[in-house]
This record gives structure tokens, sequence and C-alpha cells, in this order.
């Protein structure tokens, strides 16, 4: 039964000449989970928020949509509150109350539902979803994937049948993003819900979806089951960028009539790689060490806690960073890789061990000499490195050159920080930070919340001053970032480093704490990293004779 | 006294402490004190120490109320060539004492009553303004949080510089406008996700997570019957009291029953927290 009719939908910002979306059709079927995805700007939210009437935007819309068989339009009030849910990308942003009790009870007490009654909700909830021991906190307490899961438990109170999600998982680690999704297929699963997903990491998610509507500059690419669609994104490199590591391995090989269907995940990969390609050479050469120049950032048994009756976040941490060198440190969360990069930033002083910029004690500077010109810092929230109207202001205060700096920013010129997407905020902050040329760039999660599009031109961005001669410091979760970017990784875990090496042996020598293409080519071949790795190697090996 | 619903405390409170208010009555106030100090040890509310300062300002009234009021038939001897008579220095007594027993039935009542449970109360008389006040209490940290992290930011990013005045105070002033355009935007989502959830389209319910038991209902009806008698014994001015000129006090039967019958309100709270700790101990002791 078809729960969602798109028929010949158009649409147009008021304040926009051209259309944002153009004669689209599409239906979903009940149960079935949808996932959106295409460039930045190409009208995935527009999209989203038409199909949720309280947010549809603004403008000339033409076309219909049809929920159950009627027009959106018609549906009473109340069932479209409570019919469709929607959940957002922030999850900071969209929770109202102080409590998660309360959080919880907030949909149902606006639908007038009796007290009792929202009794029996709310525990039910909180059991399906896990959250009984969460049930009395106050909702700022809790971690950014709790947070977005009590954002989910609490649309899902009222008990909609279609559920729209923009970009939920954005802004979680890549552990609360998989358990996010997994709770997703464990709704669509036992209750039969209808999911519409944004998303541009779609490693996860395509897998498990029943279908994929790609969006080309407001148009519809294509809307069918995963491998199909995924077929048709063929010389697409922007959207291609975005695709899991299988796919993307699949699409950069050259074609041929004999290869099938393109593998989805891992295990299919494997099987693709197996029955397509040798691997007489297994791997790469390993890439010749550079010569070490001067150290640019060196921890010295440093000590760090909050409190003095506290655990030691940080505990005898020794590393150097030197100059001319991306410097990628990878861990779990709430390991405190986070403190060590504000410990470096001299922002939190540690109680034990040094801190040395170019040989020289934190210490010995004078308290503010060394920001800007020696070292920049950016945290993982990039908006708070904002205070001004327009880029054009903030770029002049910092002095920036927008000609050297290695990405075209005159497009967001005279644009408000926050209306930009989270790409072109990151790209921004760094043009900020990088304007007096500092030796060390401090980075905290460079790219949370980006797309694979703004993901490659921050790394672009950073290579570029690398070779300039600075010193790149990057915390991160983002396996496959650092296995591009990094000259050297390594692993954060109890409050020290352990193991730290370069991308290649580093990732290879992991086995679950590694990129999806080393998992993928595990065994088969030796050392591949990245899609490029794995490209490299299926070509010097060649194709298997008769090979299906 | 955790376990009952937040409505019956509050007029639990409210009742003991207005009566103390209404009635300067030495013998009332002094029980009034020994059932708040009760309390409050029982509980060991907050912190363990705070008594001293307490002590010290009801000790304050003491002298202070003599040293400005010269009414009372003992004269105890002359400052300046004013009496400083005994029934001025029992009057200021009982004010301190009636001050140590707020106090002290504060302390335990902001122990008990926390923010949620006194939003509960408001749900019950407005419902609008428990949300807002709701949606402040989570607004206001978010805020100074932002504001925080923005500041400090700015100074690693080199756009503020701690060691210079000036520009720490043209820094501030920019952080906190920002700020506020930060929460601007923020509330614009919020408002969304608030209207995506059926806000704002039709009767809110309110719904507390506090339920009305039997035993909510027993102690109403406990405090409701003693704290009637007390009034009636009060306002029927069977409790009557003069200080000046000589000090006198009601001590018939009916005075005796009041004043026994604020004995046994004013122990109430105490005896339930002691029976639990019994029962605790007892049960403990029978595992």
């Amino acid at each position: 039964m078809e729960i969602l009719t798109v028929k010949n939908l158009s649409f147009r910002y008021a304040m926009n000449e051209a259309p944002t979306l153009k004669d689209l059709s599409f239906s979903v079927s009940e149960g079935e989970w949808v996932v959106i995805c295409g460039a930045t700007g190409s009208g995935k939210s527009t999209l989203l928020r038409l199909l949720k009437r309280e947010l549809a935007p603004v403008g000339e819309m033409q076309g219909e949509i049809l929920f159950d068989g009627r027009p959106l339009e018609s549906l009473p009030v109340r069932r479209s509150a409570q019919e469709i849910g929607y959940v957002m990308q922030q999850p900071e942003q969209q929770i109202v109350t102080d409590k998660v009790w309360h959080e919880l009870a907030f949909g149902p007490e606006n639908m007038g539902v009796p007290s009792g009654e929202i009794r029996r909700r709310v525990a039910e909830m909180a059991s399906y979803f896990g959250m009984e021991e969460l049930f009395l906190r106050d909702t700022g307490s809790l971690s950014g994937g709790q947070k977005q899961l009590l954002n989910l438990a609490s649309v899902m109170v009222t008990g909609p049948s279609v559920l729209l999600l923009d970009e939920p998982t954005a802004q979680l680690d890549p552990i609360a993003a998989a358990d996010f999704i997994a709770t997703l297929d464990k709704l669509r699963r036992e209750l039969s819900l209808t999911i519409v997903l944004i998303e541009h990491r779609l490693e996860e998610v395509l897998p498990l979806c029943d279908r994929l509507l790609v969006l080309e500059n407001g148009s519809l690419l294509t809307y069918a089951p995963p491998k199909q669609a995924v077929a048709a994104l063929a010389g697409r490199e922007a959207l291609l960028l975005s695709m899991p590591c299988a796919v993307r391995l699949y699409h950069e090989l050259p074609p041929s009539s004999e290869t099938g269907e393109p593998p989805l995940d891992i295990r299919e990969g494997r099987a693709f790689l197996r029955e397509n390609y040798r691997n007489g050479t297994a791997s790469l050469p390993e890439e010749t060490k550079r010569a070490e120049k001067e150290k640019a950032l060196s921890f010295d048994h440093v000590c760090f806690r909050y409190e003095k009756s506290g655990k030691d976040i940080l505990s005898d941490l020794s590393f150097h960073v030197s100059q001319g060198e991306c410097f990628c440190i990878l861990g779990g969360n709430g390991a405190g890789k986070s403190t060590a990069l504000s410990v470096a930033a001299g922002l939190l002083k540690p109680y034990g061990g040094t801190v040395r910029l170019f040989g020289k004690k934190w210490k010995a500077y004078a308290s503010e000499a060394p920001y800007g010109r020696e070292l920049a810092y950016l945290p993982q929230d990039v908006t708070v490195a904002f205070s001004r109207n327009t880029v054009r202001e903030e770029l002049v205060g910092f002095g920036v050159a927008t000609e050297a700096f290695p990405y075209d920013l005159t497009p967001l010129l005279d644009r408000h920080p926050y209306d930009l997407s989270g790409g072109e905020r990151q790209l921004t902050a760094l043009a900020m930070v990088t304007a007096k040329n500092p030796r060390v760039i401090l980075l905290d999660e460079p790219t949370k919340g980006l797309d694979a599009h703004a993901k490659a031109a921050v790394i672009g961005v950073l290579r570029a001053l690398r070779d300039r001669g600075a010193a790149v410091v990057c915390v991160t979760h983002d396996v496959e970032f650092a296995a591009e970017l990094a000259d050297r990784v390594a692993l954060f875990f109890r409050g020290e480093l352990i193991s730290t090496d370069t991308p290649r042996r580093f990732f290879s020598g992991n086995r679950f704490y590694t990129t999806p293409v080393s998992r993928m080519t595990r065994g088969f071949f030796g050392n591949a990293v990245t899609v490029d790795d794995a490209v490299r190697l299926c070509l010097a090996n060649g194709r298997r004779e008769g090979a299906r | 006294m955790e376990r009952f619903n937040p409505i019956v405390v509050f007029m639990y409170f409210a009742l003991t402490s207005g009566i103390a208010m209404l009635c300067m009555n030495p013998i009332m106030q002094t029980i009034a004190l020994v059932g708040a100090a009760l309390l409050f040890l029982i509980r060991r509310a907050g912190r363990r120490g705070g008594h001293l300062p307490m002590l010290a300002f009801a000790l304050l009234a003491c002298v202070i109320n003599p040293i400005f009021s010269h009414n009372g038939a003992t004269v105890l001897f002359f400052v300046n060539g004013n009496p400083f008579t005994l029934e001025a220095v029992i009057y200021g007594a009982v004010c301190g004492v009636m001050l140590l027993a707020m106090l002290y039935w504060f302390r335990s009542f902001s122990a008990l009553m926390t923010s949620d449970k006194i939003l509960y109360l408001l749900g019950r008389i407005s419902p609008k303004i428990a949300l807002t006040v709701s949606m402040a209490l989570r607004y206001v940290p978010l805020f100074s949080a932002q504001m925080r992290k923005t500041a400090q930011a700015q100074r690693a990013m080199g756009a503020i510089r701690a060691d210079d005045s000036l520009s720490r105070i043209r820094g501030g002033a920019r952080v906190f406008s920002v700020t506020l355009t930060w929460a601007l935007e923020n509330g614009i989502v919020t408002a969304d996700a608030m209207e995506a959830r059926g806000y704002g389209e039709g009767r809110r319910t309110s719904f507390a997570i506090y339920r009305f038991h039997r035993r909510d209902a027993a102690l109403t009806a406990v405090i409701l019957l003693l704290g009637g008698g007390i009034y009636y014994g009060v306002f029927g001015g069977f409790a009557a009291y003069q200080y000046y000129p000589i000090v006198t006090v009601r001590q018939d039967t009916a005075a005796l029953l009041t004043y026994g019958a604020y004995a046994l309100l004013t122990a109430l709270p105490s005896t339930i927290e002691a029976g639990e700790i019994i029962r605790w101990k007892y049960l403990q002791s029978k595992i």
C-alpha cells in the first residue's frame, strides 16, 4: 500500500528565481525505508520538509503530495502532527524541556492526551528505547547520541506511521551513529514503520534501505532499489564520493560487461574482489620515511585531570609533531582526545610534564603571544569561531587574503556565518585561523557533519597548509579522513597514545578500528586502506582469467 | 518524605510555617523550632554545617529588640537613661526562635522540593507558565555554556587578547551579541521542532510523573485535621499570650490541646523519616 505519493512536485522559494525542486514524482509504500541523497543544495531538505506540513517552507508549490491516499493539506491538524514524525540534524536544538520524562510527554501533552494514557506511553517508550536509567535526568546532561535517541523516542511516542529524518547522525560519533541506525532498522522491522531518511554517510545505511532516491539540482536522478540506483551513478563523481567504499571501488575500476551488480557492503565487496581480480602483488610499497624536520609541538609526560580528586584524563602523554606533518589522533568517545588538544592549545594547564612549541615551553610564552601567529586552534563546534555579521567582516577582521586561501570563498562573502552549510563554515573558519600563517594548527573533529564533497575540500586545504610547512594536528573519529590525510596516525586510549604509525601500517595492523577498505581487503591485499590504494592494487594485479 | 506527592509536602510546609508566623506564642514557637530542627537533623538536609551563622542571627535578634523596645515591667538596667527590660529580651528571643525555625523549615523544604517538583506545582496552576519555566531552565545553562565556548574560541584564535583590557571589553561585547544571535537561531529550530510535535494545535494536557497514592490521602487527612484544630485554637483565642507589660501565656486544657496538636503536626515529618530509617534497619537485619 502506498502511504506517501508525490506527483509532479515543483517548488520555488519566495526569494529565489530558480526552482529548488523540479517535477518530482515517486511513491513510498508502507514499511519501506527510503534514503535520499544528493549534493549540498540539491533540495533534499526542502523535499523532506514539504512532506511534513508543519515544517513546509514558504514558497510556490506545484503538484501534489498524498498521504494515505488524500492530499497532505486536507489532513486534520492533529492527525498530521501525530502520523508524520520528523527528526532533525542537531540533537541539542530539538529538545524542548529540561527533563527526559517531560520531553517524552511533550508530544502527547500537545495533543491533549489524558494523563493516565501519557503515563503508559511514556513508560512504554522509555522501556523500548532503553532509557529507564535516564528517565529522571536533565536533558542537558545527556551525550549527543542519547539526545538524538531521545528525540527519536519523543517523536515515536505519538505513534507515527511515517518517520522523516534529516541527517540525524551527522553530529554523532560513529558508534552512536551506528546505534541510531540500528534502532531505526529495529523500528522498521518490528513496527513496519515507513522511514524517509536524508543521509550523507551511506556506508551503514545503504545495505539496509529498500530504495535510494538521488536528487541532482532539484531533479530526480533515480529512485530505485540500492543496487540499481547505484549502478545508475556511473561517472557522477560528486555523488559517488558519498557512497560506501565497495561502491566507489566498483565505479573507479574500468567497467566491464562481466562484473555484474555493484557490491554494497564489505561482504559483497570482498566477494567482488575475489571473483574479479588477482592478488599476485598483495601490497603497495611502503612510503619512504620523510626526513625529520624541526619539532613543532611536543608533549613530554603530560598529565592532566579536571579535578584534584578526579581521575587522570591524560596520563604520561608523550608525542611530537614535526613541521610539515599531518598528525591524526583517533580514539573512542570521552577518551580525552579533545582535552589533549585543549592542553596543546594552552587553554588547559597540565599538572605534570611539559608542552613545548618549537622547543619553547608553553609557560615561557607571554600568556597570549602564540595565538594567531604561532598556533591556531579550532574547536569541534565551529559556530563559536564566528562573532560578526557577514563572512566578509570576519575575513577582513582576521586579515585573510582570500586569493591565497586554497579554496574559493568569494561566493560566501555576503552571507551570515550561521547561514552557511557545515562544510562552508568549517572552511571559512579555517581561512580565519590560518590567516596569519600559524605554524601549528590544531583541529577538533574537522569533518563532523560534513558531506563527502566538503570533506574532500577540507582535506585539500589542510594538505596545502601542510605543504607550506605547518604542523597540522587533528583529533577525529573519522578513520577514512585520517587514512587520506595523515602522515602519521595514533590511537588514543586511557590517557596516552598507543601505536603511532603511518596510516597504511596503522590501519592494516588494526583489525576492527580501521577503514572499511582495510576490512574489505583484509587477507586479500596486504595494506590497502583507502579506495585509491585498492584501485591501484587491482589495476596492478589485473583481472582474473575467466572472471565471471 | 520524598515519597509523598509534592502537593501534600507543599501543603504541610505552608500550613506549619503559616501557623508559626501568625502566632507569636512563645510555647508554640519553641515547639516549631524543635520540630524544624529535628526534621533538619534527621534528614541532614544539604551540608552538615551551617548552624552557627543561623544561631548567631537568632542571638542578634535577642539583643537588638531590647535596645529599641523599652516596654515591659521588669527593668533589668538602664542604658543611656533608657530601660532595658526582661520582657523585651524575651520577645527578642522568641523572634530569634521564630527566625531559626523558619530557616530550618526552609532548608528542609528546599532540599525536598527540587525544581521539577516546584514545576509540577506550577503546572497545576498554569501549564503554560510551567512549560515556559521548564524551557528557560534548559536554555539558561545552554546559553552561558555557548558564551563561554565562544569566548574561549575567540581567545585561541587570537581575536581577543586576554592581556589587553580594551580588546577584552570589545571582544566580550561581540561574544555576547553573537551568542544572542545564536540563541535566536536556536530558538527558531526549537520552535520548528515544537510545531512538528503538535504544539499549539489545541488544548494541552499537563503530564507529571507524580501520582496521588493512598499514603498521600492519609497524610493529607492527618495534616488537615491537626491543622484545622490548631487554626481553630489560635483564632479562637485558646493560645492567647501577651509580652507587655508582663509575659503571660494561657495554660488551661484548651490551650494545652492546641499546643499538643501543634507538637504532633511539627513532629510528623521527622516521625515519618525516622520510621523509614528504622524500617530499613529492620529489613537489613532480617536479610
